[in-house]
């Protein structure tokens, strides 16, 4: 008997008791889409979240002062022009952008508020690599590194109590920690949801504040790639090392951000074991059908037996069947998932209308208030081979049973 | 098996011995019984009398406690699981009564069942079953599924299944239990016409006095042992 007619014998098998292979069916279909779109939410949402921490932090790579992780401070710059021109000859990277970070007093007439610097470069950035310029709210951006102004975060301007047009006066220490001051005026607000950016953030073009620190028209702090898969940071990361010299560090977002490279890590565990949970569920409902079916046609099986089948012809008979049930518990899990996945893809669920606000922030990062599902092939893939095996292995107990069979006792079983 | 002069079937000294639950049960108690080919042999005797047991046993369905057993000569005492396995394919054939056919497999993929097992060619094959369903009274219902076919249709399949790799010896274990006396009749003359235009050894196990009317050789198993065994005079014609 060959293959072909083990595989039709089993597939009119499977369908000897239509209910009971439609349900088990849809314990397939719709663990798999479960799987699918928790996955689906994931992989959108830690992408999201790395993007935006990468558009507001360093970049998926930074290239920065070898120290500087450690001691942050305006003292440890680097050349900023030679490491860009390293950086874009890596095919990995997009984008290349040059930062100058710190921590600065904002003080007014009337008020002193400590706030977080970013000085970039308008002529290389815009909001796709600066993610905060998204919520400018009330006047404009910079247009060159050497524009005058200075833009706030919302709540960070309502506490200066200044508008658009106020000056306001910026005290920080320079390259030789000397304290320095500069006054601008208030050329832009920033509304972005997350209270940390919107309390506590201020942009400042990088030409003006380079004058301010007494750094070179070369000098910045960090150079930051972006890249097309965040994923690939640790290789771009690796590659960048060995031709920055030993007094930049390449460093990849996660060791920039680790306490959001900690905070994914844990939610994809938990996701994970969520996922193992389901399919430890849904691998029990087929076992339980398939071992159900056997002990049925026990006496069927010893009559095969008698008429010739071997114990190994039994066994792939009932794999088989199994292999029959994933396959098709797939296709119906992509029936199944097809829409939801594309409403979710393309639309996305808001959920501010669940009362969370128009964003909220995680691990230090606003996110959007739409979630939307964008599964990774490969864990697409992924899932569609682990519903496969875990049906196969529920299969196994049940096939070995039929070709365990013991010919003369089933067949006296009515 | 090819070359084999001796018996077809060799019982000698069988014994079997069976655990149900507390008590032995002392199904066969050194039977001794040699069937040549070409034999239309009916064992017959009382519920109980070890007639099923013995059927088991040549049919390699099962193993003796003591004693040997051998099938066109060759013990079957040595051979795996597999092996009896294959054995079983090649060289016996098994008519149920119940029938037992394939319910997910049509008449004639049920005929075929064995012959694709022995991976016959496929051409080979259906000339094969489809004169083998013919000489069963059955051309035309190839396509239908047992739950389609009456009983003794159903019991034609089995018979057309059983002779379909031109087995040894076909065992036939009540074949005509479950059918009606006219449809027995029918069954009698295929399994006869089989016997004597292809030569199929066929043992029956029964309590049809038709079946032993039939039969040209009838053998009687009381507790276990032969009681009697009467070859009839027009045997192995």
């Amino acid at each position: 008997m060959t293959g072909s007619s083990i595989a039709a014998m089993a597939w009119r098998n499977l369908w000897r008791h239509r209910r009971r292979t439609l349900l088990t069916l849809s314990s397939i279909a719709f663990g798999t889409s479960l799987a699918i779109l928790f996955t689906g939410f994931g992989d959108s949402s830690w992408r999201e979240m790395i993007d935006l921490a990468a558009r507001l932090g360093g970049g998926h790579v930074a290239l920065q002062h070898h120290e500087y992780l450690d001691t942050p401070t305006l003292e440890r710059t680097v050349g900023a022009a030679e490491l860009r021109e390293v950086a874009l000859r890596d095919p990995g990277v997009d984008r290349v952008v040059t930062r100058i970070t710190g921590f600065a007093m904002l003080s007014t007439a009337g008020q002193s508020y400590g706030t977080a610097l970013i000085a970039y470069d308008p002529e290389l950035e815009d909001d796709t690599t600066l993610s905060v310029l998204e919520g400018l709210s009330e006047g404009h951006g910079f247009r060159t590194a050497n524009d005058k102004g200075i833009i706030l975060g919302a709540k960070l301007a309502e506490n200066l109590d200044v508008r658009l047009g106020r000056k306001v006066v910026y005290t920080l220490t320079d390259k030789h920690g000397e304290i320095v001051q500069e006054a601008a005026r208030v050329t832009g607000i920033i509304r972005t949801g997350a209270p940390t950016v919107d309390a506590g953030l201020s942009l400042l073009p990088i030409g003006v504040l380079r004058t301010a620190l007494g750094y070179g028209e070369d000098e910045a702090i960090q150079v930051g790639l972006f890249i097309d898969d965040q994923r690939n940071a640790t290789a771009v990361a690796a590659r960048l090392r060995g031709q920055v010299g030993e007094r930049v560090s390449a460093l990849p977002w996660y060791e920039l951000q680790p306490e959001l490279a900690g905070f994914i890590a844990m939610k994809i565990a938990g996701a994970q074991f969520m996922e193992v949970t389901i399919a430890l569920l849904v691998a029990a409902g087929i076992f339980n059908t398939l071992f159900v079916s056997v002990m049925e046609r026990l006496r069927e099986f010893g009559i095969m037996m008698a008429i010739g089948f071997s114990p190994a012809r039994l066994f792939g008979l009932v794999m088989f069947e199994t292999l029959w049930l994933g396959l098709v518990g797939l296709f119906g899990a992509a029936l199944v998932t097809a829409w939801p996945y594309y409403y979710m893809n393309t639309v996305g669920i808001d959920i501010s209308a669940f009362g969370l606000g128009s964003g909220t922030e995680v691990a230090g990062v606003s996110m959007g208030s739409v979630m939307r599902v964008d599964i990774y092939l490969e864990n697409l893939v992924m899932i569609a081979v682990a519903a496969l095996a875990a049906t196969l292995l529920s299969g196994l107990y049940p096939a070995w049973k039929a070709g365990h069979v013991a010919p003369v006792e089933a067949i006296k079983l009515v | 098996m090819a070359g084999n002069n001796g018996p077809i079937v060799e019982l000698d000294d069988v014994t079997k011995l069976y655990r149900q639950g507390e008590i032995d049960v002392q199904a066969l108690r050194g039977l001794t019984l040699a069937v040549e080919p070409g034999e239309f042999t009916a064992i017959c005797g009382p519920s109980g009398s070890g007639k099923t047991t013995m059927l088991n046993l040549i049919g390699a369905l099962d193993r003796p406690t003591s004693g040997r057993i051998a099938i066109e000569g060759r013990d079957l005492a040595p051979l795996s699981r597999k092996e009896l396995s294959v054995l079983r394919r090649d060289r016996i054939g098994f008519v149920f009564q119940a029938y037992n056919l394939m319910p997910v497999l049509t008449a004639y993929e049920n005929a075929e069942i064995v012959l694709s097992l022995q991976r016959v060619d496929a051409a080979e094959r259906r000339e094969r079953v489809m004169r083998l369903l013919a000489d069963v009274g059955l051309e035309g219902l190839e396509r239908r599924r047992p739950d389609e076919l009456s009983g003794g249709q159903q019991q034609r399949v089995a018979i057309a299944r059983a002779i379909a790799s031109d087995p040894a010896v076909v065992l036939a274990d009540e074949p005509t239990a479950n059918v009606d006396s006219d449809t027995a009749d029918k069954l009698l003359d295929i399994m006869e016409h089989l016997n004597r235009e292809r030569g199929a050894t066929f043992i029956f196990s029964t309590h049809d006095p038709r079946v032993m009317e039939r039969a040209r050789r009838v053998v009687r198993i009381a507790d276990g042992r032969v009681e009697r065994d009467d070859a009839k005079a027009q045997a192995s014609a």
